[in-house]
């Protein structure tokens, strides 16, 4: 019983680890892409839809890592 | 606490030493969506007019919208001639995935978002993994298509044939994490508010839970239900686009 509480506690640390610290990336990422597009949909406002697409795409991009480290939570508190 | 998710209702079998696992509520939900995209589809064909110059109906002019919406932004930079070609399948690929996403905010039991489940999400992504390749060799012909693969240096072909698998597992677990983290959190979140404030807060704890529970479940409904599943749909899209345009033009 003991050393199942243990894994049990480990499993909820390393989820809790994983994510908090697999979103730090994406979070950062996301803010200068988003940054960056408005600051050139502010400067060109014209452009605006060309640039939304591509921000979308780089959005998504940017997020991959931050859905691998969710699968690895999930993993970890579901599976293991 | 999480038994709606749908993992306990599932049929396994055992072929050939490997374990194939279905989920009854997700085929029938995925199925669901085929059938009222269809209806749906034949309710607004039927407003169409039947001779050029009758005066727009309101079905005709929601379906003009929404296919110069699609031509302009999902397709604006693809080359004319493909995007007669892709533009049937972009459109259908974008409303099954923002359908099958707000499926799942339906208020009935059981009822899950078909692309929560790994299966559907990562089908999605092959289908959309073919298409490249069928449209690249139409586009350039199948030596030319494989010959993509050694360039932009011969020595880089593992690399390619990597990146493009990777490319793919990644387009599906996008669609299937995102809309699974929403669903999770939509669970988790008024739970959560519920188990903490009865423990905090002495009397009045329960009751502070629930007024707190609704509004919470809406907001979490709203932003991870609705909101989410249309930029995932989109975003799924745009994506499945891109590929195809980088193999195709």
């Amino acid at each position: 019983m003991e050393g199942e509480a243990l894994v049990a506690a480990a499993k909820f640390l390393a989820a809790g680890i994983c994510m908090g610290l697999g979103a730090i990336g994406p979070g950062v990422g996301e803010g200068i892409v988003g940054a960056h597009a408005l600051d050139a949909m502010a400067r060109q406002p014209e452009m605006a839809n060309t640039l939304l697409r591509t921000m979308v795409i780089a959005d998504a991009i940017a997020e991959t890592t931050g859905i691998y480290s969710l699968l690895v939570a999930l993993v970890l508190l579901f599976v293991v | 606490m999480l038994e709606h998710l749908g993992k306990e209702l599932a049929f396994r079998f055992t072929v050939g030493g490997v374990e194939i696992t279905f989920h009854p509520v997700v085929i029938a939900v995925a199925l669901a969506v085929v059938v009222a995209i269809v209806l749906v589809s034949l309710w607004l064909r039927r407003g169409l007019p039947h001779t050029p110059d009758a005066p727009l109906s309101r079905r005709a002019a929601f379906l003009a919208g929404t296919i110069d919406l699609f031509e302009n932004q999902l397709l604006g930079g693809v080359s004319p001639r493909l995007v007669r070609q892709l533009l049937p399948f972009v459109i259908t690929l974008f409303f099954y995935v923002l359908f099958c996403n707000w499926a799942g905010i339906l208020p009935i039991p059981y009822i899950v978002a078909p692309t929560q489940d790994l299966n559907v999400s990562l089908g999605l992504a092959l289908l959309v993994y073919l298409l490249t390749h069928y449209y690249g060799i139409r586009a350039k012909g199948v030596g030319r298509h494989l010959k993509g693969y050694l360039e932009p240096f011969p020595f880089l072909l593992p690399l390619n044939i990597v990146g493009d698998l990777g490319r793919t597992l990644s387009h599906g677990f996008r669609l299937f994490g995102n809309i699974l983290g929403g669903a999770i959190l939509m669970v988790v979140a008024p739970t959560a508010t519920m188990s903490i404030s009865t423990a905090l807060v002495p009397v009045v704890g329960p009751a502070l839970g629930w007024t707190g529970r609704v509004p919470l479940s809406l907001i979490l409904n709203g932003w991870f239900g609705l909101a989410f599943g249309v930029i995932q749909a989109f975003v799924f899209t745009l994506l499945a686009v891109a590929y195809i345009q980088v193999t195709a033009d």
